[in-house]
């Protein structure tokens, strides 16, 4: 590690206090104000909304495991032609926000969607709980398969399965007693992630579920919270944001702790790649192709049919296209929206990396490792109850301001610079920087010479990461924004809402596509699944 | 009958030709070893005997049963086969002794009967007491035991060993070989192992593959492949060679090499000119001082390399530069001259 004692303490000290500042004050000032609340009723939090809150979690976490599961197979043991663009494929939901994928289902396959104008088939059922857990299932899945995919070349490794046919398993025999015990932890960790980040969800239900009545824990704080004015919404907000925060804590645990153990040692030697039997595997390859374009790339490209076509229920051919909805996108008030999220991203993005780098940087390894586990305790943390504890510590002087925005922003998103800052910086080896300062570099020098162009393409990726993520952001920004400081997903959201199909769509579709065609490339090239995965 | 028979194997990867036409053979209680460097193609004619790799062409037969074709292919565990992983491939979630008694168990044995068969495994092998550990308790040289156990398990006819030795020390590297030894030559199962190393390939195998860029250049006993390589490439693999242009002249029915007064008897090929390029040993070598008798190539000595038992010179001479090596410590100085003469030398076909 880098380490410096001139200011070290310098460092300590604002690490520590921007961690009090955005995550110890706001969490405490909840925890005080829901004690307050907490005996006086309980009961205001129907038992529908926590039904459905946890049914929601848990069938998602089964389904995300399950697609998960089944695209690492693919990808790592059996599909080996377009094995990259199937992967790439798999992990495109990760640069599509939520809440877009749901407007773009809903677009595509709902009740008027394009394949009912067409074809006269839309499914109502994409409005309300099917619908909701399918599209979040669809989000999280690349989580889900990124920590399988993991595992099956790091705990699974093949070698290990090879070994277990030559010792006379069959290929039955060898997934029951060697694969499945060796993903176990890994599967579960996955579905306690996914349970975590579906309970968590925001977008998708506030699109498919409360126009359908189906509301779950962080809906009805939005609703509680932005919509209405009665005191006890504002109770019910608090006390179902922290109850979310608890259940989300103890799950986000489970899955550290499973998906921490130590890793199988890395071993000498390379595998060669396994070539199956020569039987065609063409038809899984079509089935996994027909599964993707149907859950992601079919319902995008309708969404960006719908933005570029005269009006709803016209046929989106060549003739009826018109920039008129993304001109109407772009009047003032949604421009500033536009360049509001932009600001806020890239401040976001440099300010988390550079936080992240600070911890990273702290010589004391005991203070470091405080430092790292409250970051990431912090990234557990639902945006809901983040932006509910901020609202509760800073709205008095902050109400109605972009820097309220961007410290919850700060909150969420610093544990994603961490973990792409502090897993670069932990594989540089120490004699890299020792051989510096024996070559004659001062402290300085090292960090500039040697260490920051090492940890160039972590920072760079980390940024990036970082920007799509607060770009993309809406959980809390629907909390907390007021007259003046709505960001574009906010915008998109409320189009939404008002039922404005064909101008929502384009402005979902310049929320999503510009950056998916920076993203993509970073994708292709393999980096920023490692980088994800850092943030697991 | 032959316990491996392959015939004419090719593999691709891609585009990448890894086996090309491969043909090798192992007798019942016979050691073959596949020597050749990284990526020429050992690990990839393991995997295609063990059924891990699809042909291209050729055919494969272990104990007279064809088990992979360019048509079929018998899954893995359908072989009569031991394999030993170069990474030693032990499952994390299991111990020494279920790790072992898990290819007892595949093939119908009872658990109580298993286990006990694994511990008396584990106990050739020396480890009988590290039986509850698991992998990452273990320290690489007993990982590698584990991994010896478990293909003995097998009541295979055919053992398959990855880079087996690459990771033992010396000691145990013998007491492995005799383990291996002692077993194949009890149940007639021939032993097939991949190695870079050349010393020893040549003193563990009854006979040696070498492979280059996934063609066999050489079949032979390890003394014919360390004395009668088939080219320069092959002399290099096994040890340190000099290598010198000579006139060649034929002598009745052999044919010597001259340099000035000196006539060294050549073995191997017929010369097709009267020029060729001679392959020494350093030990073909004899060193002397240059007041000799007549008939020593005269140089002076570049380099030298205390060795233990011997000491490596490098003497630069006007017909070459020799490698010659001399018994016991440092004698001469460098730039010092010195005489050479040579007991014989190897003219490479072709």
């Amino acid at each position: 590690m880098i380490r410096r004692r001139v200011g070290e303490w310098t460092l300590v000290a604002a690490v520590f206090g921007a961690l009090g500042a955005l995550v110890v004050v706001p969490l405490t000032e909840l925890a005080a104000v829901a004690a307050e609340q907490f005996p006086l009723d309980a009961a205001v939090i129907s038992r529908e909304v926590v039904r459905n809150t946890i049914g929601v979690g848990l069938v998602t976490a089964m389904l995300a495991t399950l697609l998960g599961v089944g695209a690492a197979v693919l990808t790592e043991r059996v599909v080996v032609a377009g094995r990259r663009w199937l992967r790439l494929a798999v992990l495109l939901p990760v640069l599509i926000p939520p809440f877009v994928v749901a407007m773009s289902w809903l677009r595509a396959y709902g009740p008027s969607g394009l394949i009912d104008d067409l074809v006269g088939l839309g499914f109502d059922a994409v409005l309300g709980p099917i619908g909701v857990v399918m599209v979040i299932s669809v989000n999280a899945m690349p989580l889900a398969y990124l920590v399988c995919a993991t595992a099956l070349n790091t705990r699974a490794r093949h070698d290990l399965e090879l070994a277990a046919r030559s010792s006379g398993a069959s290929p039955l025999t060898m997934v029951r007693t060697i694969t499945v015990p060796l993903l176990a932890p890994a599967l579960l960790g996955a579905a306690a992630l996914v349970f975590v980040l579906a309970i968590n969800s925001f977008g998708v239900p506030a699109v498919l579920g409360t126009p359908a009545s189906f509301d779950v824990a962080t809906t009805q704080i939005y609703g509680d919270l932005a919509l209405s004015a009665q005191p006890e919404a504002f109770s019910r907000a608090v006390l179902l944001a922290t109850g979310l925060v608890m259940v989300a804590l103890v799950f986000a645990a489970g899955a550290e702790g499973l998906l921490g153990r130590r890793r199988v040692e890395a071993t000498a030697g390379q595998l060669l790649p396994f070539r199956h039997s020569t039987v065609s595997r063409s038809w899984i390859a079509i089935v996994a192709w027909g599964v993707a374009v149907a859950v992601v790339l079919l319902p995008l490209v309708v969404l960006i049919l719908v933005s570029i076509t005269r009006g709803v229920g016209v046929p989106p051919t060549p003739a009826n296209w018109t920039l008129q909805h993304f001109r109407e996108a772009l009047d003032g008030r949604l421009l500033a929206a536009l360049a509001r999220s932009g600001l806020l991203a890239a401040v976001a993005a440099t300010a988390a990396v550079a936080l992240g780098g600070a911890v990273a940087a702290i010589g004391k390894r005991r203070l470091r490792g405080v430092a790292a586990v409250l970051v990431l305790l912090t990234f557990a943390v639902p945006g809901s109850t983040l932006a509910v504890a901020m609202l509760l510590s800073y709205a008095p002087t902050l109400r109605d301001t972009l820097l309220l925005i961007l410290l919850a922003y700060l909150a969420k998103l610093w544990a994603v610079g961490h973990r792409t800052v502090a897993g670069s910086a932990s594989n540089l080896a120490p004699d890299l920087v020792r051989a510096a300062r024996s070559s004659g570099a001062g402290r300085v020098a090292t960090m500039r010479t040697i260490v920051l162009p090492l940890l160039r393409p972590a920072l760079v990726g980390g940024w990036l990461l970082v920007f799509v993520i607060a770009f993309h952001e809406l959980t809390m920004s629907s909390l907390l924004y007021g007259p003046g400081t709505d960001t574009l997903a906010v915008a998109v959201l409320n189009l939404q809402q008002l039922g404005d199909v064909p101008v929502s769509s384009a402005l979902a579709v310049l929320l999503t596509v510009p950056l998916l065609v920076v993203a993509l490339p970073l994708l292709v090239l393999g980096q920023l699944p490692r980088r994800l995965l850092g943030t697991g | 009958m032959a316990v491996l028979e392959c015939r004419g194997l090719t593999v691709r990867y891609g585009d990448v030709v890894a086996l090309d036409s491969v043909d090798v053979s192992v007798a019942p209680g016979e050691t073959v070893a596949v020597l050749g460097p990284s990526g020429s193609g050992k690990s990839t004619l393991l995997y295609a005997i063990a059924g891990f790799a699809d042909l291209d062409a050729g055919e494969i037969s272990v104990a007279g049963v064809e088990v992979a074709s360019t048509r079929t292919a018998a899954p893995p565990e359908e072989r009569a086969i031991g394999f030993v992983f170069q990474n030693y491939a032990l499952w994390p979630h299991l111990t020494a002794e279920e790790t072992v008694a898990y290819p007892l168990l595949r093939s119908g044995m009872g658990r109580a009967q298993a286990h006990e068969e694994a511990h008396r495994l584990l106990d050739s092998v020396g480890i009988a007491e590290l039986a509850r550990r698991k992998p990452a308790e273990l320290s690489g040289g007993q990982q590698q035991r584990v991994g010896l156990a478990r293909a003995l398990a097998r009541s295979a006819k055919l053992f398959l060993l990855d880079e087996p030795t690459a990771h033992l020390d010396a000691a145990l590297r013998t007491a492995v070989q005799e383990e291996i030894a002692t077993r194949t030559s009890a149940g007639s199962a021939g032993v097939v192992y991949a190695t870079h190393d050349a010393v020893e390939a040549l003193a563990a195998a009854d006979r040696v593959v070498v492979l280059r860029q996934g063609r066999v250049v050489q079949v032979g006993s390890p003394v014919d492949i360390y004395e009668r390589p088939v080219d320069r490439w092959t002399a290099t693999l096994t040890g340190a060679v000099s290598v010198i242009e000579a006139d060649l002249e034929t002598e009745a029915t052999r044919t010597v090499a001259r340099f000035g007064s000196l006539r060294v008897a050549v073995h191997g090929a017929a010369p097709t000119g009267s020029h060729g390029e001679l392959l020494i040993r350093p030990e073909w070598i004899v060193v002397g001082d240059t007041d000799a008798p007549s008939g020593v190539i005269k140089g002076e000595v570049g380099a030298r390399w205390f060795r233990g038992p011997h000491t490596d010179y490098e003497v630069t001479t006007p017909v070459g530069v020799f490698t010659a090596r001399v018994t016991g410590a440092p004698q001469f100085e460098i730039g010092e001259r010195i005489g050479l003469t040579m007991t014989r030398a190897w003219l490479p076909p072709g």
